[in-house]
């Protein structure tokens, strides 16, 4: 018997497909599903991405073959064609790329075949299956991002030992993915490196199309990205090397003398970068010196999130801040594989301070874990209530936060409470928005 | 006086098995005996009501929905063939597109919402493809359709395999719903022992033989004309043989929720009845 799955933090594959390619510049989706999936999905999708909009082809305006009960019995191909002839005809677009939904997938739509009618098109049209039944939608993303290295990135391009790609940051699951992906390609530029993150800010669709030229592909995630990257070293060749999702210096740090080591550019140069960092990291941070005593010192915190949010925005509380994380609960579906790697993360941290580690998908398990976290009262004269304390997760937390008088700030999908723009968690900036976000949010509490 | 209950009776059986000719001769049986009857072909070659309709050219049901923009007159799709037998074919996508599964579903809720059940009927026959390869297939079926099974099979020891898993859809619908097997219908193919292998095989699924058509040239030679034996030769022994299968179905009050068996003891059963050279030819 199945289980159900208490508020999920995801859509499904098509979703975080859309969303992929709603990142790429001037790229046109080509929905080939039933009327209502591209809208839903824009909807829970956008609001969950800190309002992210719809992108070049506008969400609610993306172009979709809405296929009614006659093209579930005869077939939909031919309302694919006619579909695809339309866009191409009314949204200009460097790249036009078919998704497809549960029910065209079911029936055995060849969204491929239709797709290669317009191979002598002026801009590329690429068909990427990406029904739901396979996966949510961080599986969309590896599907979509496997698919257009297979169809669109140049084949038998020449190797670059400078050139790498970044991959494993989910846009829209992960809210700040262009902030994120801009401070990271920042950093390992500065490693001499050449950098193709795809969606950050400056890349065009000859990132992907050039794909092929980098020698490493960096997975920033023990998830996401990795059957994408097991895709590219099938077809290009280019190996590539799962690294934590780095946040504020300890982690960085780390990242930046892995990923120097993993391209061949030496630790030399990742230490004169480190160091220039740090100085500049440490000079902002220490402001915050004496509104930390100020708040109650040291908090304790509750983590609720992706698998690339959670180990990292719980070794940086506790790595960095100083504060006592007392439970992480890891909120996606993984396999036994996954759920090692991802519990390996929590160990060699500096302070040696670790939460009660949960994997669970369940919105509800935040509350149900906590109380193995936190003794609860049992009406003693003397009970020592879990205060001063901080909960960081997502928009779904905010019950449990209410419920105990938390203060709560959204990092991980959904983050429908806040808007994000150029925000950013990841690498030096990254962790100084963390450290202002939370002691910010302290102040206010207050 | 109650609302009168139309006997909705839907027939399975392996591919080629004799499906469409018995059920088109046992409508025919029926009619002549005063009988009002509707038979709706659930398969998408569409040739469920050939022999009634003298011919092939027939609108399908979902040829309509595909032709026109949701105007779809009953007329259009429902034709009167042998003494006012009514026939409808499903109909469905061209082979390998399309889910022809959905179709026969859109087909049978688009008869219902355009009337076709009508009060003055006794009978509706599905006559469904024979490979129930999904849902859609067992639609006839489902809670409020057919309540009434028949599989053919023959001696033959595919025939027997299929009709045991058709026996399994069943037994998986009647736990939830009223559907019922109400035997099975020989169609023979001259193999040995085949009425008593038949009749074992029916008494082991907890059901009986209903009727066991002898094998005849004559339905060939009926089918070539695109006639029922009914209508070819009324007189013909085989013209009988359907008239007693029609009062076997008319007279019928065996209705069971079927035990389908194990392949095992389906293969017993057939080396029982002498089929067992033929169980070796058979493995793959």
């Amino acid at each position: 018997m199945s289980e159900i799955i208490d508020r999920p933090r995801y859509a499904c594959a098509l979703g975080g497909a859309l969303f992929t390619l709603r990142a790429l510049p001037r790229t046109a989706p080509i929905i080939h599903a039933s009327a209502g999936c591209g809208y839903s999905l824009y909807g829970a999708l956008s609001a969950g991405a800190g309002y992210l909009g719809g992108g070049y082809c506008g969400g609610a305006a993306w172009s979709s073959t809405n296929v009614v009960e006659r093209e579930i019995v005869f077939g939909g191909e031919e309302r694919l064609e006619e579909q695809i002839r339309a866009t191409i005809e009314l949204m200009d677009a460097d790249l036009y790329v078919v998704v497809t939904g549960c029910m065209v997938e079911m029936i055995g739509d060849d969204a491929a075949a239709a797709a290669a009618v317009f191979r002598d098109a002026e801009a590329p049209v690429l068909a990427i299956p990406t029904p739901s039944f396979k996966g949510d939608s961080y599986a969309g993303y590896d599907m979509a991002l496997s698919g257009l290295f297979r169809g669109f990135t140049r084949l038998g391009a020449e190797k670059r030992k400078d050139t790498v790609n970044l991959l494993g940051l989910v846009p829209g699951q992960d809210a700040f993915y262009k902030g994120n992906l801009t401070e990271l390609k920042r950093l390992l530029e500065q490693l001499g490196l050449r950098v193709n993150t795809f969606f950050g800010e400056g890349e065009t669709l000859d990132n992907l199309r050039n794909a092929s030229e980098a020698s490493l592909n960096l997975v920033l995630s023990d998830r996401y990205g990795i059957k994408a990257a097991q895709v590219f070293e099938e077809i290009h060749g280019v190996p590539y090397r799962v690294l934590p999702f780095p946040i504020g210096a300890a982690q960085t740090a780390d990242f930046l003398r892995a990923a120097a080591e993993a391209a061949g550019v030496g630790t030399a140069a990742a230490s004169a970068l480190i160091y220039r960092e740090e100085d500049r990291y440490y000079d902002y941070l220490e402001r915050i010196a004496d509104i930390y005593n100020d708040i109650d010192l040291q908090r304790y915190a509750i983590v609720a999130g992706d698998v690339n949010y959670a180990p990292s925005v719980s070794r940086f509380i506790s790595d960095e801040l100083g504060w006592i994380p007392k439970l992480t609960v890891i909120t996606d579906q993984l396999n036994a594989e996954e759920t090692a790697k991802v519990q390996s993360r929590f160990s060699g941290w500096e302070s040696g301070v670790y939460p009660l580690i949960k994997f669970d998908p369940d919105t509800s398990a935040v509350q149900r874990y906590f109380p193995l976290a936190w003794p609860q009262s049992a009406n003693e004269r003397y009970y020592d209530s879990f205060s001063p304390a901080v909960v960081i997760g997502s928009a779904l937390e905010r019950d449990f936060a209410l419920q105990y008088s938390l203060p709560l700030l959204t990092v991980s999908f959904p983050v429908t409470n806040r808007i994000v723009l150029n925000q950013s968690y990841a690498g030096y900036n990254g962790g100084l928005s963390l450290a202002s976000d939370l002691i910010t949010l302290l102040m206010s509490w207050r | 006086m109650g609302k009168k209950i139309i006997r909705q009776v839907a027939i399975y059986g392996k591919g080629g098995i004799g499906k469409s000719t018995t059920t088109q001769n046992l409508t025919a049986g029926l009619i002549e005996m005063g009988k009002k009857v509707m038979v709706v072909g659930c398969d998408p070659k569409a040739d469920s009501t050939r022999l009634l309709l003298g011919g092939l050219a027939q609108k399908t049901v979902l040829d309509s929905m595909r032709d026109s923009e949701g105007d779809v007159q009953l007329d259009r799709i429902m034709r009167t063939g042998y003494k006012g037998a009514k026939c409808v074919e499903s109909g469905g996508p061209e082979p390998g597109v399309g889910c022809a599964g959905r179709g026969i579903i859109t087909s049978i809720g688009l008869l219902e919402r355009l009337g076709a059940y009508t009060d003055d009927l006794d009978y509706v026959f599905y006559d469904v493809l024979g490979d129930v390869v999904c849902g859609g297939f067992a639609m006839p079926i489902r809670e409020g359709k057919a309540k009434e099974i028949y599989i053919v099979a023959s001696g033959e020891m595919m025939a027997l395999y299929a009709a045991n898993n058709i026996a399994k859809g069943i037994w998986r619908y009647a736990q939830k719903g009223g559907v019922r097997l109400g035997g099975i219908i020989c169609n023979s193919r001259n193999v040995d022992r085949e009425n008593e292998l038949l009749r074992a095989f029916a008494k082991e699924l907890g059901s009986w033989l209903i009727y066991f058509v002898p094998r005849d040239n004559i339905v060939q030679h009926a089918e070539i004309r695109r006639k029922t034996v009914l209508e070819y030769k009324p007189e013909s022994n085989q013209a009988r043989e359907y008239r007693s299968l029609a009062q076997a179905i008319e007279g019928n009050e065996h209705f069971v929720i079927p035990k389908p068996m194990t392949q095992e003891r389906l293969e017993e059963i057939l080396v029982e009845y002498g089929l067992m050279d033929l169980v070796e030819d058979y493995k793959i």
